[in-house]
């Protein structure tokens, strides 16, 4: 049989396998995507080698049905084969490679014993300073620990769990949906996050939110801080402390443009990415702006403080910021000191306060400066 | 109404697109109705542009019930797969090309175009098409998803040639793009 004919039936099988999974059938998805994997590798050896596109489509594709299948040893052989052919063009060489880490990453999984919900959110950060696979290791962990922030804030507001002002995220929370750190293929800079179960869900009686949904419940998060902070930010997430919080950490993620031009977060399991970019942090710190209460111009002046975040007190709501070789207090901080403000310590930041008529400076606004 | 150009064709895709099977592309078309509906009543004008040239059409469907929208709770697929009928409608429509194959990805599938009629043994000429749904954003975010799509093709390494169609559902809006190095 030709490639064409054999293509054709891989589709047939894939199409089914993929109404399949959706009405819930994972065995019978597998099953029949192994089948349409079958046909698809038996029609690649069909392909003359002069038709490079359609042998790179074809090898992705035969690869990827295999992974469907949770056939991870049929995929890595058929990856590894192709890609030593050196016939490939290159898309499609970086597709394989990307399938090769994926299937690398389900199987760490597997051998760690641990239990991880579906759907994996990737990240991505590119431009300025990054290159491909590395990083300046400062501006990643700063990222790390702000999607970190916003997992464990997401759960929180997903459990119905009130709003945390100090403190880290109970330890029954981060026993229900620990997000854990996975290599992502390097075609910028990238992680994938995955978020563990719980060892037990029997010691969670009741009717919980599963981890896979606080994944999807993040990523809408995101993508509303992002694209629509007024009108679908609100519908989301109704709770104004958590909503300014949100705001403040998708802020906080996004780029100046100095160390790093974009970054993307994206399902594993999807192609459309949320990207954010130094427009995207301009936009958003003017929305958080206009949610902070003014404060009246007569009595109150503005100011914006630029230095190193050297001290902060989280019970008695101050920090202070050295600028030059001042050593300036910043009071009625208010904030979530803990995951906002602590990544920030000993960095370079911006702060912008008022001065009251007494000249203390009161706290407005904070945010790193790269 | 204003005086239209077009019906935007979501309905029967299968007849006139042999790479989407029946099942997925009345799965499409069925989406498409549920996205339709969150936003709007049929008939409902659309504005389609396609390589500089901006026309004013009708989509007309269905009323979905209760039970077809809670089949499709999830918004996003559902925003991704009522996306598809649209911009298989979009090609056809504009530039007479129909999803002669499919092919998987890790992360979904890529449907390859060509000429309405043509012979295909091969994807060597076909143009893959790139789709994307958007549920409620307005209409700049439509287009900045299209820039988007534009720019990473211009510097990555892209299987190209290819076309990248976005679907804004309230936005009412269908953008069809070449994607270019």
């Amino acid at each position: 049989m030709a490639w064409a004919d054999l293509h054709s039936q891989s589709e047939s099988l894939a199409s089914e396998a993929e109404a399949t999974l959706r009405q819930g059938n994972v065995d019978k998805a597998r099953v029949l995507y192994e089948q349409a994997a079958e046909a698809e590798a038996r029609g690649l050896e069909q392909l003359d080698v002069s038709k490079k596109r359609t042998l790179g489509i074809s090898a992705v594709s035969a690869a990827s049905l295999w992974y469907k299948a949770a056939h991870y040893v049929e995929a890595q052989q058929l990856a590894y084969k192709w890609l030593s052919s050196g016939v490939l063009p290159e898309f499609a060489e970086e597709q394989l490679q990307g399938l090769l880490q994926a299937i690398w990453n389900e199987t760490a999984m597997q051998k760690a014993g641990l239990r991880f919900a579906p759907g994996q959110v990737v990240v991505s950060v590119k431009g300025g300073d990054v290159v491909t696979g590395g990083a300046p290791l400062d501006l990643i962990v700063e990222k790390v620990q702000t999607v970190q922030s916003l997992f464990y804030r997401t759960a929180e507001l997903l459990y119905a769990q009130p709003y945390r002002q100090h403190g880290q995220p109970s330890q029954e929370l981060r026993e229900m949906c620990r997000p854990w750190l996975f290599q992502a293929v390097p075609g910028s800079y990238q992680f994938a996050v995955a978020v563990q179960e719980p060892a037990q869900q029997d010691l969670f009686p009741g009717k919980r939110p599963k981890a896979v949904e606080v994944a999807s419940h993040f990523l809408e998060i995101l993508r509303a801080s992002v694209e629509e902070p007024e009108t679908v930010l609100p519908k989301i997430v109704p709770d104004p402390q958590y909503r300014g919080t949100f705001l403040k950490l998708t802020r906080n993620l996004a780029p100046t443009g100095k160390s790093f031009e974009a970054m993307e977060v994206r399902s594993a399991d999807a192609t459309e990415p949320i990207t954010l970019v130094p427009s995207a942090r301009k936009n958003i710190g003017d929305v958080i702006r206009r949610q902070t209460p003014a404060r009246d111009p007569s009595q109150f002046t503005e100011e914006t403080l630029l230095g190193v975040l050297r001290a902060v007190h989280l019970d008695r709501d101050w920090l202070e910021v050295t600028v030059d070789k001042d050593h300036i207090r910043v009071e009625d901080v208010g904030e979530a000191i803990d995951d906002l403000i602590g990544p920030m310590v000993n960095r370079p930041v911006i702060v912008h306060v008022v001065r009251d008529p007494q000249g203390r400076r009161l706290f407005r606004d904070i945010e790193p400066s790269e | 109404m204003t005086e239209t150009n077009f019906t935007l064709p979501i309905h029967n895709l299968a007849e006139r697109h042999r790479g989407v099977t029946r099942a997925l592309g009345e799965s499409y078309t069925e989406a498409a109705r549920v996205c339709l509906d969150r936003h709007h009543v049929s008939p409902v004008t659309f504005e389609l542009r396609s390589k500089g040239n901006t026309l004013d059409g009708v989509v007309e469907w269905i009323s979905t019930d209760e039970r077809t929208r809670d089949a499709w709770a999830n918004e996003i697929d559902t925003t991704e797969a009522g996306a598809y009928a649209c911009a298989l409608a979009a090609i056809e429509l504009t530039i007479e090309m129909v999803a002669v194959h499919r092919a998987e990805t890790k992360t979904g599938a890529d449907y390859y175009i060509a000429p309405r009629g043509s012979e295909v043994n091969d994807l060597e000429d076909c143009y893959r098409l790139e789709v994307s749904g958007v549920d409620k954003a307005p209409v700049h975010i439509v287009e900045g998803r299209l820039r988007l799509k534009l720019n990473q093709a211009a510097k990555g390494k892209s299987n190209l040639p290819a076309l990248a169609s976005v679907i804004g559902f309230r936005a009412k809006l269908v953008l069809v793009e070449n994607l270019e190095r």
